[in-house]
């Protein structure tokens, strides 16, 4: 192997630390009871936290932990159908994370994504874009297929591109393909949810 | 949402990650949809002018195969030949002459090159990532044929991939994936192994498969055999079985006979058989050196050609 291929799997190797690093401050882990676990993302900086809707089932008591706290966490809103639910949790922060629309995907391009699968935390999974669905009736994307290595755990957490920008939020597993919710979808949940509480 | 504060910037992911999907793209632009079985449509790869390969398990039928070009114009294909022993199909298809794949050298390929799976199960071409996990040299397909080099994928090929392409990472293509060729295990046949298969389909609408008619299973030679014959190996082929009307047949070889030679190459193991087969031009006749009865015989036996009764 040259040198400049060695150099080049190095910096790409300290460039994957570097983006795990990074995303490690921005996930938490969601509780309910006694039932397994998934991963949130914290939005906005600080303060609340998007999961999926079957990381975060209602009337149960929800908790979610970071460098070995747990703090309680309320519900303040779901979207069944994009399997999206929206957490206050007051005394959480991180960095904001830069999304990135699907629609500018290209199949083949690296994908990231960071969770608690299998209750192993913090890792890092990569893989590329496979695909995109799209809604029948609006056109517009439905959900991010990716070629990435996905288990229980990994649900709620992000799925990111090569910069670190978010573009979806891993749901499941189909056929061995995750299945992430557009980062749009989850904006728009997340708007409608703040401006109806605000009203 | 406000810009990154992250702050994180993975320029050599960034550049991998783009020139990953421009390959994808470059490769997009000669895979086709074949639509010819009842679940989702497989991939094709318009391999030279006019002709398209596949993986010849997910086409199940002949004539009028509706596939859908990449620039997403739908065509109608007819199938010039299939080689069952590497799964291989190719199929006549007009129109499709700016999409021709741009091939890959193959020999650059090691273990642990970076590659990447294209598949068009649709409209729009998909794409999975990984390593050639192994490179299989002087493989034989459980149907029997031989391939130089087969590489084994770490990476997943997923529904309505196989017959698509394996690409490298500038998008020229490596060879012929297929999952069903070593019982679900992904597998790509290479280029030059698709170049010779498609030479022969085109040729003739079948490639040759030499046989003789036997079944073989190999058995020791006590020491005072090899002595009084002088062989040079101390195990043998016994034919346990001879089919009817076959060359073996006709050249009077019987069940319990022991084959010790072919050409002068001798024979231990079934798979000798097959390459001795191999490397006997078609018509040719050649000769095998039996054991029966305790005296060793030259028997003359002109190979037919499998391929031609399918």
């Amino acid at each position: 192997m040259s040198a400049s291929m060695l150099g080049s799997a190095r910096a790409m190797s300290s460039n994957l630390h570097g983006l795990s690093e990074m995303l490690r401050r921005t996930v938490v882990e969601v509780r309910s009871g006694e039932s397994g676990s998934g991963t949130g993302i914290i939005w906005g900086g600080a303060g609340l936290v998007v999961t999926n809707a079957h990381c975060a089932p209602r009337n149960m008591l929800l908790e979610v932990g970071g460098e070995g706290k747990w703090r309680g966490a309320e519900p303040l809103a779901y979207h069944p159908q994009h399997d999206l639910a929206l957490l206050a949790a007051p005394s959480v922060n991180g960095p904001l994370l830069e999304t990135r629309d699907a629609e500018s995907l290209r199949a083949g391009e690296l994908v990231f994504a960071y969770g608690h699968p299998l209750g192993i935390h913090d890792s890092l999974a990569m893989g590329v874009v496979h695909g995109i669905t799209r809604d029948d009736r609006t056109g517009s994307p439905r959900w991010i297929i990716a070629d990435v290595r996905l288990a229980p755990g990994n649900s709620g957490g992000p799925l990111v591109d090569a910069e670190g920008r978010l573009v979806g939020i891993n749901s499941m597993v189909v056929n061995g393909l995750g299945v992430a919710v557009p980062a749009a979808l989850v904006e728009r949940f997340v708007e409608r949810a703040l401006t109806r509480r605000a009203a | 949402m406000s810009p990154s504060k992250s702050g994180n910037t993975s320029s050599t992911l960034t550049e991998l990650s783009s020139q990953l999907a421009a390959a994808v793209e470059t490769a997009g632009n000669s895979i086709v949809a074949i639509h010819a079985r009842s679940r989702i449509p497989s991939s094709g790869i318009v391999w030279r002018d006019g002709v398209v390969v596949s993986a010849s398990h997910t086409v199940k039928r002949d004539e009028q195969i509706p596939v859908t070009l990449p620039g997403g114009e739908s065509t109608v294909a007819t199938t010039i030949g299939r080689d069952s022993a590497t799964d291989l199909i190719a199929l006549r298809i007009e129109g499709a002459k700016s999409y021709v794949a741009t091939k890959a050298d193959t020999d650059a390929l090691k273990v642990g090159s970076l590659v990447l799976a294209v598949g068009r199960p649709g409209r729009d071409v998909a794409a999975s990532f990984g390593i050639i996990s192994a490179i299989g040299k002087g493989w034989r397909t459980w149907q029997g044929a031989r391939i130089d080099r087969v590489f084994r994928l770490d990476l997943a090929v997923y529904d309505g991939f196989s017959g698509g392409p394996l690409v490298d990472a500038s998008g020229g293509v490596l060879g012929v994936n297929n999952s069903a060729l070593a019982r679900g295990t992904p597998l790509t046949l290479p280029a030059t192994a698709v170049d010779r298969i498609l030479d022969e389909l085109l040729e003739r609408g079948h490639v040759r498969r030499p046989f003789v008619g036997v079944a073989a299973q190999p058995v020791a030679l006590s020491a005072s055999l090899v002595k009084q014959h002088g062989l040079a190996d101390d195990a043998a082929l016994l034919i346990v079985s001879v089919a009817d009307g076959s060359p073996a047949d006709s050249a009077g070889i019987t069940v319990g006979d022991v084959l010790l030679e072919a050409n002068g190459a001798s024979l231990s193991r079934p798979t000798d058989l097959l390459d001795a087969l191999s490397s006997v031009p078609s018509g040719d006749a050649f000769r095998l050196k039996v054991l029966r009865g305790g005296t060793v015989k030259s028997v003359s036996v002109t190979p037919a050609d499998r391929g031609a009764r399918q």
